[in-house]
């Protein structure tokens, strides 16, 4: 054993000198000590989880599933709500004539409303056209022939200008009032109930996302508070050599970040595959209605905002769980 | 550097673990706490490290009056003393390089600066060629060793040392009682309990003796001789 005495010599005056010092020129080294004191554990925290990975991986998925839940429902909402969107753009009111009425008439009537101030285009469809289009739809095609005469009224498609009264144009009053006209089909109810629908999805969304945000709260701070025993013994030895709650809270709240980050990022990998599981029959009945509409997947915001939220949950719940152990450990 | 006036502690149980004990250590000296089990040493160690805080009475240590150190302060306090235990206390989970270093950690070292301070400490217990090692591959006192580098890395005016070789045979705790003087040597005060007598007679310093919490005997080799 050597003993050399220097690195311990200390005499008074030095002292006090190097306690001047450190007042002084402390402020960038120990922003770079905090730096430093972040940076270990950033990866420390890593280190630790990866070297259990069994255990690590368990909660992560747990935590995936339980973010999944919400983003799946958020994407289901989230492409409703345009093909939705695609429907409310669709002004059109569909005029059903009198059975009675004659193609001269349907097309006098047509001229009269193209030169209407609110009207944009009128589209005719004979009686004829109709037929056919029901025939190729519905697939009645075989019944249909054995009628004798077209039992279909002439239809006028009627595109109002943009603007005025969406849900009361005054053109349905005057289209109502009309004697040549039988029926006045306009969207109006169904969109109110549709939105309905719209904002109680919302809240359902809401709702579930609140709940499993807090499991997912709870879930990093059972893990965290299970890690926080597992080394109750390393934290007291850390407090008695002087350590600030501070320093011994750093790398648990390091770990809940992970915890989170990467069951958001699983959350996303799960959504991913349930995309591509369902996207080959969503797509085909997309096509079978019509072709305005194209599924999307997530966001990207919104996946950044999902695993960003994640993380800060999983930050506030190691915080919350290693405050709770440092006050119960704390000596009265 | 350390100063008890009239310290009591007394424990929720009702038991006085300590009456009435005042004493002074000076800058730089070396004082050995001894008694039967109960006496007290504990608790007297605990209370200069804030771990425990006094019913009545004051102490002061390093010009400080502990009864104003407040709870957030208690950490910077401890990070001011080198403290030893008879259990070593080691993190078995890493390095001896990475357990001396952990005073550097907590006190925020400049990074560059910690790799020359801990294997500064490890020679001067002689551990230098371990630094890499697992605690638990050491033997018993080269543990010991371990956990008296981690109490002097951080360069503590004050160590003080629980039982330190309560778990030593004779010749490894003369070692480690001599590695102990050797930092009174150079200025840093050292207050270690111990109930080993016969150590503290070849030791030939300081004893204060306590008896059922009693200051019984203050015990100066210099004044005897």
């Amino acid at each position: 054993m050597s003993a050399q005495p220097q690195p311990l010599k200390r005499s008074a005056p030095e002292k006090s000198a190097s306690g001047a010092r450190r007042s002084r020129v402390s402020l960038r080294e120990r922003l770079a000590a905090w730096r430093d004191q972040h940076f270990h554990g950033f990866f420390s925290s890593l280190g630790r989880l990866a070297a259990r990975p069994w255990a690590s991986g368990l909660t992560v998925f747990v935590l995936g599933f339980a973010l999944a839940l919400p983003l799946l429902f958020w994407l289901v909402y989230d492409n409703a709500r345009d093909l939705s969107g695609g429907m409310r753009e669709a002004r059109e009111v569909t005029v059903f004539l009198k059975p009675a009425l004659d193609a001269t008439a349907a097309s006098a009537l047509a001229s009269e409303l193209r030169k209407r101030e609110d009207v944009s285009d009128v589209t005719e469809r004979t009686p004829a056209q109709g037929l056919a289009e029901f025939r190729q739809l519905s697939g009645f095609g075989e019944a249909l022939d054995a009628l004798q005469d077209n039992p279909l009224p002439s239809v006028l498609v009627v595109t109002p200008r943009a603007g005025g009264n969406v849900d009361e144009p005054p053109l349905l009053g005057a289209l109502k009032a009309d004697a040549r006209v039988d029926l006045v089909q306009y969207d109006a109810v169904w969109r109110r109930k549709l939105s309905g629908i719209l904002q109680f999805g919302e809240r359902l969304i809401i709702v579930v996302a609140a709940l499993l945000a807090l499991a997912t709260l709870l879930v990093i701070g059972n893990t965290v508070r299970m890690d926080i025993q597992a080394r109750s013994a390393e934290i007291s030895v850390m407090q008695t050599i002087g350590a600030s709650n501070g320093f011994i809270r750093r790398p648990f709240l390091y770990a809940g970040f992970w915890y989170g980050l990467l069951g958001g990022l699983v959350a996303i990998f799960i959504v991913g595959i349930v995309e591509y599981a369902l996207a080959a029959p969503i797509r085909a009945l997309i096509d079978s209605y019509s072709q305005r509409f194209a599924l999307h997947g997530i966001d990207v915001l919104v996946g950044l905002a999902l695993v960003g939220a994640s993380a800060a949950i999983g930050w506030f719940g190691a915080y919350a769980v290693t405050t709770r152990h440092l006050v119960a450990g704390r000596p009265r | 550097m350390i100063r008890f006036d009239n310290v009591t502690k007394r424990y929720q149980t009702g038991l006085d673990a300590l009456a009435e004990v005042s004493f002074e250590i000076g800058t730089g000296e070396i004082a050995f706490v001894t008694g039967h089990s109960g006496a007290g040493k504990s608790t007297l160690l605990k209370l200069v490290s804030l771990a425990e805080r006094p019913t009545r009475g004051h102490i002061t240590v390093n010009d400080r009056d502990l009864a104003r150190v407040r709870r957030s302060g208690v950490p910077q306090h401890r990070r001011g003393i080198g403290m030893v235990f008879q259990d070593h206390r080691l993190l078995t989970d890493r390095s001896v390089f990475d357990n001396v270093a952990l005073p550097l950690l907590i006190a925020g070292t400049p990074h560059a600066d910690i790799g020359k301070r801990v294997r500064a400490a490890l020679d001067k217990v002689g551990l230098l060629s371990r630094e890499k090692a697992s605690p638990v591959a050491l033997s018993t006192g080269e543990q010991q060793r371990v956990g008296i580098a981690r109490a002097i890395v951080a360069k503590p005016q004050l160590i003080i040392a629980d039982e330190p070789t309560g778990n030593l045979d004779p010749q490894l705790s003369l070692e480690i009682m001599n590695l102990f003087a050797d930092f009174g040597a150079v200025g840093t005060t050292v207050l270690i309990a111990s109930h080993d007598l016969l150590l503290l007679k070849r030791m030939r310093r300081r004893v204060l003796v306590l008896d059922h919490g009693r200051l019984v005997d203050d015990y100066r080799p210099e004044q005897a001789a």
